[in-house]
């Protein structure tokens, strides 16, 4: 009787680890053995299930045997009270016995034939399932070790590119700021020239400025989580704030629509920060709206909460790949955006700080093209 | 301006191409600007300009593609390229160089000054300031 595992299944499985997975089989093949050790069981098999979508991770039966022997897999009561009440069930021909591990039943042994299971084999097949119920409880231990150190890894790659980003990201405003600052040594600008210059190295550091911080405050929120400082505030006058700043970086193809709602919308938050998680939306509204167009921007007060939409004509998100925008050090990068500068830490915090005040960010796209995030935020 | 020495700016971040084009100016040479690989092509095959200067990050068609598109031409593969960068990854510099740009200059190490130095001295001695 040879003993199959189905290694696709197997592969999917959470178990898959090496060691415990000869351990379960050998096991198998010791139940299955015992089974037909009996003369009026010859056909005796058994396999191992899954607890979760009873798919079957292991059997003693050849792989491709149509539905792995006499096993009924309409019976589901059998398995159901194996796996939630943890116990052997017995119907004379097939008989199913719970797995248990650490975090309750991992998954089942069936084991059929005809002639049932009398006590001595019943004793040594429970003792059977306990091997590999610790088999199993040590696979997923590994395995879920295997996934944290995979984790981990990923994570470090991840900070690796993001350090490279973002020093390209501090490069450039840098790029701008120093030649400026070396053509108004030289002397070579005229007057109005000048003023540009200035203006160009001021936008700049502000840009670098608010890089930085956007860095210092992802740091911190990693290490020490941020305290917000709440104070009741009108949301309207944030966007105001958050509009004025962002103006000097849109191209003269940008403009701002704003829905004319006057009346307060009062919430309980942190100033500094929700401005700057609109200036980031914002930021982002523009430079994904590389050929300009309107940018919407739309307050409205619900029942108890408030809502801000940031609505671009732009370049837009693919629906499936939107939860990435917010992912730390995630940003999405296609083809057609590769060549728009950008940490990815703007999204990523605008919807941290959403969040610590109790709301959300989400996106969805703009019909038409383009993309529209929608902020909520308690009520005051 | 029979002795006007074009320059041909193929950079999408526009405050910087607008520096670049402040600084080429006073010290006198003409200087056309396209934001985009593509116009970055049609420019050069349409002006043919005496100097190009490169960014690598475009959208569309990125520098390379670019430089191996005017070097494969008979029309712009004499005109001289500099790449003008932030990314001084030397894989990226090795790559450049052999593509035949004749330097590779990183943006934040460069004085705009240091442009029209690289003309003057690939193109010849730079005509007299307009001003």
């Amino acid at each position: 009787m040879a003993v199959t595992d189905l290694a696709s299944v197997w592969d999917d499985a959470p178990v898959a680890h090496e060691p415990s997975r000869d351990l379960i089989l050998e096991a198998l093949r010791l139940a299955s053995f015992l089974a037909s050790t009996d003369t009026s069981r010859r056909d005796a098999w058994c396999l191992l299930l899954h607890s979760d979508v009873l798919t079957c991770i292991a059997s003693s039966e050849p792989a491709g045997t149509p539905g792995h022997g006499p096993f009924r897999v309409s019976e589901h009561a059998a398995f159901d009270r194996a796996i939630t009440a943890g116990e052997i069930v017995d119907d004379g021909s097939q008989a199913v016995l719970p797995l248990r591990g650490d975090s309750g039943v991992l998954g089942v042994i069936v084991i059929a034939g005809e002639g049932g299971l009398d006590d001595r084999l019943r004793a040594t097949v429970a003792t059977i399932a306990g091997i590999v119920g610790l088999g199993l409880t040590q696979a997923s231990a590994v395995t879920e070790l295997q996934l944290e150190a995979e984790r981990s890894r990923r994570l470090e790659r991840l900070k690796s590119e993001f350090l490279n980003i973002a020093a390209h990201e501090l490069r450039s405003p840098l790029g701008i700021i120093r030649g400026y600052a070396s053509m108004l040594g030289d002397g070579v600008l005229a007057d109005l020239d000048r003023e540009l210059a200035l203006s160009r190295i001021t936008e700049k550091t502000e840009e670098m400025a608010r890089l930085i911080s956007d860095m210092l405050e992802t740091a911190r929120l990693e290490t020490l989580g941020l305290e917000l400082e709440l104070e009741p505030i009108d949301l309207l006058e944030v966007i105001d704030t958050a509009v004025q700043a962002m103006r000097p970086l849109m191209s003269v193809d940008h403009h701002f629509a704003l829905a004319e709602t006057r009346d307060e919308v009062a919430v309980i938050a942190d100033r500094r920060r929700l401005t700057t998680m609109l200036t980031n939306l914002i930021d982002n509204a523009i430079k994904y709206s590389p050929a300009g167009g309107e940018i919407e921007i739309a307050c409205q007060r619900g029942e108890r909460e408030a809502t801000i939409l940031v609505r671009d004509h732009g370049i837009g998100i693919n629906a499936e790949q939107a939860h990435l925008l917010f992912a730390r050090f995630g940003r999405l990068v296609t083809p057609e955006t590769s060549h728009i500068r950008g940490t990815g830490l703007g999204l990523y915090l605008a919807r941290e700080t959403a969040r610590l005040h109790g709301g959300d960010i989400t996106v969805m796209p703009t019909p038409g093209g383009g993309s529209t995030f929608t902020v909520t935020l308690p009520l005051a | 301006m029979e002795e006007d020495v074009k320059v041909l700016l193929i950079e999408d971040d526009v405050a910087a191409a607008e520096m670049y084009r402040l600084r080429l100016t006073a010290d006198g040479y003409s200087v056309v600007m396209a934001h985009d690989g593509q116009q970055g092509l049609r420019m050069a095959t349409e002006e043919l300009p005496d100097f190009i200067y490169l960014d690598l990050r475009l959208p569309g068609l990125d520098g390379f593609e670019v430089l191996e598109r005017l070097r494969a031409s008979t029309t712009t593969m004499q005109i001289p390229v500099i790449i003008l960068t932030n990314y001084g990854e030397p894989e990226l510099r090795a790559r450049g160089l052999r593509l035949g740009a004749l330097e590779f200059l990183v943006k934040s190490d460069t004085n705009p000054a240091q442009l029209s130095e690289s003309v003057e001295r690939v193109v010849g001695p730079r005509p007299l300031p307009s001003t």
